[in-house]
């Protein structure tokens, strides 16, 4: 069965090029504009086997929304990995305390995410 | 694998337009409530956004230069800077900048280099000079690891305790280092394990020892532990096996050149100047004659091509709410069964049956009208986007002008027809500015006059009817109606002797040729006439009024049309011929007596409702047709009206009610007087569609050919 990946970020084109990138690779892809739609969808039934999240985001950002999905149970060891800008660390630490997996530095093409996607998601 | 993602292009710029709009209101605002963090939050992460985004089409030119917003914006948010004017003025500059660094990057044009050094400077500058780190684009392979052959590492790894609850699974690890090369051995490492009493089976308290055979260098290797490398203890030795001696370094062993550098036979440098002298192929053939120079530039002409991105003409696009599409297909749905239902009546249908399909027909309308409402419907955006320029024109004119203008909005979320909304935003930039510049008085004036010193401009819009009204309101000193009258008489478009109704006067600003010279208000033009406004809203098919009143301001009505391809039409008959009048300019119908009809000398035929005398106009003499009627008292006379003006028009019998799809006939045939566009009737004739305004143009102009 494909990969279900929840792509969360509050820009509809980053969305779309992440979706679309992600289902042209066979996965099948939950989005959602920011972190309280994103745990909305999961709440709601969707079993995501990797999320792929932006930080800067309105009503719920990244961090909050890497905090709120560790502590599901469902997903307490789902990989998930942040879009970010920022080339300096304090965001990638912040990111990894709150139980973030890895990350992808933006800008990033297609084959630089499906590279780092592959690296932490089971093929 | 490839993924072309140009065609993303289109959405980013839209989405881009969205972030520009939000930065730039959010500024204005930012004016007002310095200290509101949500607010620069939503400016940041406009920014933020556009930022990301270009980098990922390589618009490096507008992400840089965003950053540099960026970086500012996220001292604002943080309090290590206030906001100042100087510093809304910087950033609205460079909005300004960023906007055509945007453009450009659409059309592919280039940019001004200066200014953008310039913002860019006075940008860092703002912040106390801190240089603005570039977002990190990746690096190109150094040419030293192409000259690096096969390394054998020994990594021996042990990773965070946390290593589950982060979603991280060492096999992963594991077989990442397999893509890279061949693993040879891996050794697990179970020194660390605890009783199993003490064991929390959400921790990782393995290690392992890594054997890995790659042509790839160190950095590569360690970059697959970049997520844990932190918190793990990791150590990687490359040992490197025997090598043997080969000039191919397409197996993956050691170059020549690296080599004798090892071995001490030559330097780097000297090498390195070695390899310089290396020749291109593209010189090697032209050396020995196989190829020309301009086969080989032209190849490579051809190489620059295909590598560089094809330019795609931009195709409009609209962004629809997902609710309305919901809807559409909710619709869609109904129109199935409503067509089910009917093909199945069909298949086995009696004459019993009539009320039964007479009713299906009529929800099968009820459907189709909904769908076509719909459809139509997405076409529509909230005007909002067209008055979102306002706030910032307004702040600019008032600083130019040294006055203080109030701008208020609503109506914002009116919907529109997108093409309207796109040709409207010029006309009433020139509405606003000519508000701004001759509607409202300088402050000493308007105290003098007893009204506040800050001057107040309204933009609203809203519904009449099947028409969108905007109106742009000043509080000012109103039109002086012995100025224009002057003027028009001077300017000859007047006689002294007419005699002119106030509406009318008014409308003397409109023509052209008056308001480029000396300003009805006295105070320099911009050089764009208010002609110019008349002729591009009546060229969507909509009206502009004025009213006016001396002291206490002006206001000028914008009439559009809701939509510009489907009008509610009234079929009529004109001898055997088929025409359409818009339904919206019918007053009423009419079958006149006989006393009611006059002829005047000057005026020609006038018919008298209700003691109000109206030019006849016999269709058929306009659009020389045989006639089945030419008695009046037998025909039909529509009393049609548009702007304020009325005419009763005759026809041989009205026909019923539709809608039509308007088709130009500009574009398919030739203008006519008179026509406003043809259609395709229900029996495939097709239908002329009457132009009021144009028969109203024609019976005035018939009165002067009478006179």
């Amino acid at each position: 069965m494909a990969k279900t990946v929840l792509v969360v970020d509050d820009s509809p084109t980053m969305r779309q090029m992440v979706a679309f990138t992600l289902t042209n690779a066979g996965y099948q892809v939950v989005e959602a504009g920011n972190g309280k739609e994103a745990v909305g969808k999961v709440n709601g039934g969707a079993k995501p086997d990797l999320v792929v999240t932006d930080l800067n985001m309105p009503e719920m950002d990244g961090i909050t929304l890497i905090k709120e999905i560790r502590k599901m149970p469902a997903l307490k060891f789902t990989p998930i990995l942040m879009l970010t800008t920022e080339a300096s660390d304090d965001k990638k630490k912040a990111g990894q305390a709150a139980g973030a997996t890895g990350w992808i530095v933006k800008p990033f093409n297609p084959e630089q995410m499906m590279a780092v996607i592959k690296k932490v998601l089971p093929g | 694998m490839s993924t072309d993602l140009s065609h993303f292009k289109n959405a980013f710029f839209e989405e881009s337009q969205e972030h520009l709009t939000t930065i730039e209101e959010g500024l204005l605002q930012l004016e007002q409530r310095p200290g509101d963090i949500d607010l620069l939050n939503r400016i940041f992460r406009g920014a933020h956004s556009i930022k990301g985004n270009s980098g990922m089409f390589g618009f490096t030119a507008v992400s840089q230069f965003t950053h540099k917003m960026e970086s500012v914006l996220d001292q604002l948010r943080s309090s290590q800077m206030v906001v100042t004017v100087e510093i809304t003025d910087l950033l609205l500059q460079s909005l300004d900048c960023l906007k055509t660094l945007i453009d450009c990057a659409k059309t592919g044009e280039s940019p001004d280099e200066a200014q953008i050094a310039r913002l860019g400077a006075q940008l860092e500058a703002c912040q106390g000079g801190t240089p603005a780190a570039t977002p990190s684009t990746p690096a190109a392979t150094p040419r030293h690891a192409q000259l690096q052959g096969a390394h054998h590492f020994t990594i021996t790894w042990v990773p965070p305790r946390y290593l589950f609850q982060r979603g991280l699974d060492p096999v992963q690890f594991i077989k990442e280092l397999g893509d890279l090369g061949s693993v040879t051995s891996v050794i697990l490492d179970t020194s660390r394990l605890p009783a199993l009493t003490d064991l929390d089976p959400e921790q990782c308290y393995l290690g392992w020892t890594i054997e890995v055979d790659t042509v790839k260098d160190l950095k590569v290797i360690e970059a697959v532990f970049d997520f844990v490398r932190e918190d793990s203890t990791l150590t990687i030795v490359d040992t490197p096996p025997p090598v043997e001696e080969s000039h191919s370094t397409s197996d993956g062993t050691k170059p020549l050149g690296e080599i004798l550098v090892e071995t001490g036979v030559v330097s780097q440098s000297q090498l390195n100047q070695a390899l310089s002298q290396q020749k291109r192929v593209g010189e090697i053939l032209v050396e020995q004659k196989i190829a020309t120079p301009e086969q080989i530039s032209e190849a490579l002409k051809k190489q620059t091509e295909s590598s560089a991105p094809s330019k795609k003409a931009e195709t409009p696009s609209i962004r629809v709410d997902t609710v309305k599409i919901d809807r559409l297909i909710n619709l869609v749905g109904e129109l199935v069964i409503t067509q089910s239902m009917l093909s199945d009546l069909g298949s086995r249908f009696e004459m019993s049956q009539l009320p039964v399909l007479l009713e299906r027909v009529a929800q099968l309308e009820r459907n189709t009208r909904e769908i076509q409402e719909r459809v139509m419907g997405i076409r529509m955006v909230p005007i909002g986007n067209a008055f979102s320029r306002f706030p910032r024109l307004v702040r600019d004119l008032s600083g130019k002008a040294g006055k203080k203008i109030h701008l208020i909005l609503s109506g914002e979320e009116t919907e529109l027809d997108k093409t309207v909304i796109e040709s409207i935003g010029d006309p009433l930039t020139h509405l606003v500015r000519n508000s701004a510049d001759h509607g409202l008085e300088p402050p000493d004036e308007r105290v003098a006059a007893g009204k506040p010193e800050q001057g107040t401009i309204r933009l609203n819009a809203f519904h009449e009817g099947g028409n969108i009204c905007i109106t742009v309101e000043d509080d000012g000193r109103g039109l002086n109606r012995d100025k224009i009258l002057a003027k028009g008489i001077k300017q000859g478009l007047i006689a002294e002797t007419d005699k002119l109704s106030d509406e009318q006067i008014w409308m003397l600003i409109f023509k052209p040729g008056f308001s480029t010279a000396e300003k009805v208000t006295d105070v320099s033009g911009r050089g764009v006439g208010m002609d110019v406004v008349k002729r591009n809203i009546e060229g969507l098919g909509g009206t502009v009024s004025i009213k006016t009143s001396a002291g206490k301001g002006t206001t000028f009505t914008l009439k559009l049309p809701l939509t510009l391809a489907i009008i509610e039409g009234m079929t009529v008959r004109v001898g055997k011929d088929t025409y359409i009048v818009p339904l919206l300019s019918i007053l009423e119908s009419i079958q006149p007596r006989r006393e009611m009809i006059k002829t005047l000398v000057g005026k020609g035929e006038l018919v008298n409702v209700r003691g109000t005398y109206l030019p006849l106009m016999r269709l058929y003499d306009v659009f020389r047709l045989e006639p089945e009627l030419s008695d009046p008292t037998k025909a039909i006379l529509l009393i049609l009206e548009t702007e304020g003006e009325r005419v009763a028009v005759m026809v041989d019998e009205i026909l019923g009610q539709q809608q039509v799809v308007i088709k130009s006939m500009e574009q398919n045939f030739r203008k006519i007087e008179g026509v406003a566009g043809a259609t395709i009737l229900g029996d495939g004739t097709v239908g002329f569609i009457l132009d009021v305004r144009g028969l109203l143009t024609i019976a005035r102009q018939g009165k002067a050919k009478a006179a």
